[in-house]
């Protein structure tokens, strides 16, 4: 179950964009836990860290796809604005 | 003005050598000082890659300073780094409110759990204790 799920969820990532369908019809969601666990503090130099929620193209990961909760992800959306004005993270990778 | 705390990086041009870094950095930090600031850490990261071309760079030469102050010697310390040629980019985040809430939601949540521990373990006890009164 949990090797399906990532299966998905690395489907979705490699589209980068139209995450919503795969194949013809539009895919339902379900609510998916959390695979890892945000600290306290959310440190905008820990780029390893912070790369878990930054796929390949750059873009910030959907909380959706994520499952974080909406304040982790907040605050998570911040370190990773903050660390790409000091160039830690790409705006845009390709 | 009450008591902050800051991260200050910055980063120089890669092409800087390094008795000139380290001048500026020295220089940083008797700035801050000479403005009330304290200094709690200084790292000096040194030559990384970045994640984006700047002027033309694809490698800089990074510095983090972590600052109590008032944030006087914030302004001053930017005021310094924009005209400073070398230095490429710098970021100033000021951290003790986040780190404060962090805190808290540690502390609450440590409570919270030796509060569940003590509820669990009274009946455990309890039925631990039945068998070797029989025995």
């Amino acid at each position: 179950m949990a090797d399906q799920e990532l299966e998905v969820l690395n489907d979705r990532v490699d589209l980068g964009v139209g995450e919503d369908v795969i194949g013809d019809r539009p895919r339902r969601y379900q609510r998916r836990r959390p695979r890892q666990v945000i600290p306290d503090y959310v440190d905008w130099k820990d780029v390893d860290f912070l790369r878990q929620f930054v796929p390949e193209r750059g873009k910030i990961m959907p909380r959706r796809i994520s499952g974080i909760s909406a304040r982790d992800q907040r605050r998570l959306a911040k370190a990773i604005k903050r660390a790409r004005s000091m160039a830690l993270l790409p705006f845009v990778a390709d | 003005m009450a008591n902050r705390t800051y991260e200050v990086m910055y980063i120089i041009h890669p092409d800087t050598d390094g008795e000139r870094v380290e001048k500026l950095n020295e220089a940083v930090g008797k700035l801050i000082e000479k403005e009330g600031g304290e200094i709690v850490r200084m790292d000096d990261i040194g030559l990384r890659e970045l994640a984006y071309p700047i002027q033309k760079k694809t490698e800089g030469h990074y510095v983090l300073f972590e600052i109590n102050g008032t944030g006087q010697e914030i302004l001053e310390l930017e005021r310094r780094m924009r005209v400073n040629d070398m230095i490429m980019r710098y970021v100033t985040v000021r951290v003790d409110e986040e780190r404060k809430t962090a805190e808290k939601r540690r502390t609450k949540r440590e409570t919270r759990a030796t509060k569940r521990a003590s509820f669990r373990q009274a009946p455990a006890e309890a039925t631990e204790e039945a068998p070797s009164a029989e025995a």
